[in-house]
């Protein structure tokens, strides 16, 4: 997962935010500004959002527009948000795979 | 103090953003509601604020045009915000919007609704459709397009209908290698009876046809007939196997092949989204080929319930422009309908529109008889794959529902939970109702017959101190 730093047509080149720094589940990563968390987590590499409830099998990113709540975390401390529409903000704490129950 | 105004618009993508301009002009007093940080919706998405490019898209620049259009009137704009719930007040002719977001209202009244809400890929389910690395068209393109990351390094996408196309050629853009694109559909020969319309629509057709000149360049095998089977991978998609369809949908064995993939994309056409028509008890009419469960509407958009309009691919599958068209005619309804706009005026603005909105339609009974997902595609699912995925039940347990009784939707739901997730069933409704078909075969019962969830306060889970809040305003 990286971003993209290929341009064309259909792509064109952009800048991005400033670069910001963010933790998940302790780690530090970077990220631009204006990246949601599911961006961050993408680009770093994590997948797996979330256990579900009943299996605790793994699940991440699907509809990307707010309306599945498959991507759910816990971002400074609050549950159940969902990554693919939260912007990142600097310092932010996000836990991955913990008890979602909203 | 709850602030009332004429009319609020519910989403501000191609419809909505058309609705509030045309109902302001007309001096309306209107106010436009969306869940996005930016306007445009997911036709003119945006790139996120803090993002700079030197050069716009042709769509994205039409959607800047819209949004100074937007901008230059007093629109009263709620963005970032969910639209949690419309009520009716008992005493009164006003709707109730119950708003959910930082620094925004938590009520506002309107005498009138346009709901914009529009539509989202139609989920099918399959065996691994839950591991990380499968996901939908509208993810993929937010992914390339606004947030500008690779979903994955080597891609299968699957579906019907343009929009896999529009995903596949990005992904190539992106520097993704892509090893299929599977139609599930089998769009030759019918298509050449459509080649006048399509003639029509000559922005599209060579939108498409440049979509499609990536198939070939990048030499992406573009395989029509096709479906994904199944999905593989511990903790992550890791190979993908496709399968050829009959006409119905229903895997052909012998015909399955394996790929390698970290990704797979799938949109099997659109979905409209209509929790809040459902929740306000709009008639609903299924009609597979324009998204499945679509509200019931007049020729000015106005759905049963009157003062309540619906608009755009929220509606009714039809694509941005039939959108944008539709979106005018609200608009100016409402204008006729608080007293702004001389019926007559608008009668005449109709008749002109009438040409274009004639042809849109064309091409949306075109999409429809193209590219409306197969019922038969619930055969991909097997006893064990997850239909409903918030609550985890499976195709076997909807089964055993049906043994038990169940003949209805909403009895599946009190059997098995199946929709009482957070997704409120908009991930399993498809195919919950084509599982119920499926198991029935035999007995008559069809797809109207089953009928669809009902939606009750709150659309989307928000938290419980918040609406206790909430509720103690409205007392
Ligand atoms: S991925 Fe569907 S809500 Fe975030």
């Amino acid at each position: 997962m990286k971003r993209i730093d290929k341009t064309s047509s259909l792509i064109p080149q952009v800048e991005r935010g400033t670069l910001i720094k963010i933790f998940v589940d302790g780690i530090e990563i970077e990220a631009y500004k204006g990246e949601t968390v599911a961006t961050a987590l993408l680009s770093a590499g994590i997948t797996t959002f979330r256990l579900s409830h009943k299996h605790k099998k793994p699940r991440g990113l699907y509809c990307g527009m707010g309306i599945c709540y498959e991507c759910l975390v816990t971002i400074n401390g609050i549950h159940a948000q969902r990554a693919c529409i939260t912007p990142v903000e600097e310092g932010m704490q996000i836990e991955t795979c913990k008890e979602l129950e909203l | 103090m709850i602030e009332t105004y004429e009319l609020a618009v519910i989403g501000a993508g191609p419809a909505g953003m058309e609705a509030a301009i045309s109902a302001s002009e007309n001096g309306v007093k209107t106010v436009i509601v969306d869940n996005y940080p930016q306007v445009g919706g997911q036709y003119f998405m945006q790139l996120p604020k803090t993002f700079q490019a030197d050069k716009n898209t042709q769509t994205e620049f039409k959607g800047k045009k819209l949004e100074s259009q937007l901008n230059s009137l007093p629109v009263t704009k709620i963005q970032n915000t969910l639209t949690w719930a419309v009520f009716k007040e008992d005493n009164d002719q006003n709707w109730l919007v119950g708003l959910y977001g930082k620094d925004t209202p938590k009520y506002i009244r309107a005498q009138n609704l346009i709901l914009a809400n529009g539509a989202y890929d139609t989920p099918i389910a399959f065996p691994g459709w839950t591991l990380p690395g499968v996901i939908t068209c509208g993810a993929a393109l937010i992914l390339l397009k606004s947030q500008r990351i690779k979903p994955g390094t080597r891609a299968l996408v699957t579906g019907t209908g343009p929009l896999i196309l529009s995903v596949n050629a990005h992904l190539i853009a992106a520097g993704v290698e892509v090893v299929s694109v599977c139609e599930s559909n089998q769009i030759l020969p019918k298509g050449f009876r459509y080649a006048p319309t399509m003639l029509k629509h000559w922005p599209r057709i060579k939108e498409g046809a440049n979509y499609l000149r990536t198939i070939f360049r990048g030499k992406t095998p573009y395989k029509m007939g096709w479906s994904i089977k199944e999905a593989i991978g511990q903790d992550h998609v890791e190979k993908a196997v496709i399968t050829k369809v009959d006409k119905s949908g229903k895997p052909i064995s012998g015909t399955q092949k394996t790929f390698e993939v970290d990704l797979v994309v799938t949109g099997y056409s659109l979905t409209p989204n209509t929790g809040l028509a459902r929740m306000i008890g709009c008639a609903l009419d299924y009609q597979p080929q324009k998204g499945g469960w679509i509200p019931v509407r007049d020729h000015n958009m106005e759905s049963s319930l009157p003062g309540v309009f619906i608009v755009g691919d929220g509606a009714a599958i039809g694509g941005a422009e039939n959108a944008q068209l539709e979106g005018k005619i609200a608009g100016t309804a409402v204008a006729v309908k608080t007293g702004h706009l001389n019926a007559n005026i608008a009668e005449n603005f109709i008749q002109q529109v009438k040409p274009n909105l004639r042809s849109q339609q064309q091409f949306g009974i075109l999409y429809g008889d193209l590219f409306t997902p197969q019922s038969g595609l619930i055969s991909l699912a097997t006893d064990q794959t997850i239909l409903c995925r918030c609550e985890e039940v499976t195709f076997g347990e909807i089964k055993q529902a049906v043994l038990m009784g169940a003949r209805t939707i909403g009895e599946v739901k009190m059997i098995t939970r199946t929709g009482m997730g957070n997704c409120q069933g908009r991930m399993c409704e498809h195919s919950v109702n084509n599982a119920v078909v499926e198991a029935l075969s035999s007995e008559l019962v069809t797809h109207q017959s089953i009928g669809h969830y009902s939606v009750r306060p709150p659309l989307h889970p928000i938290p419980e101190s918040y609406l206790a809040e909430a509720h103690i305003e409205v007392d």
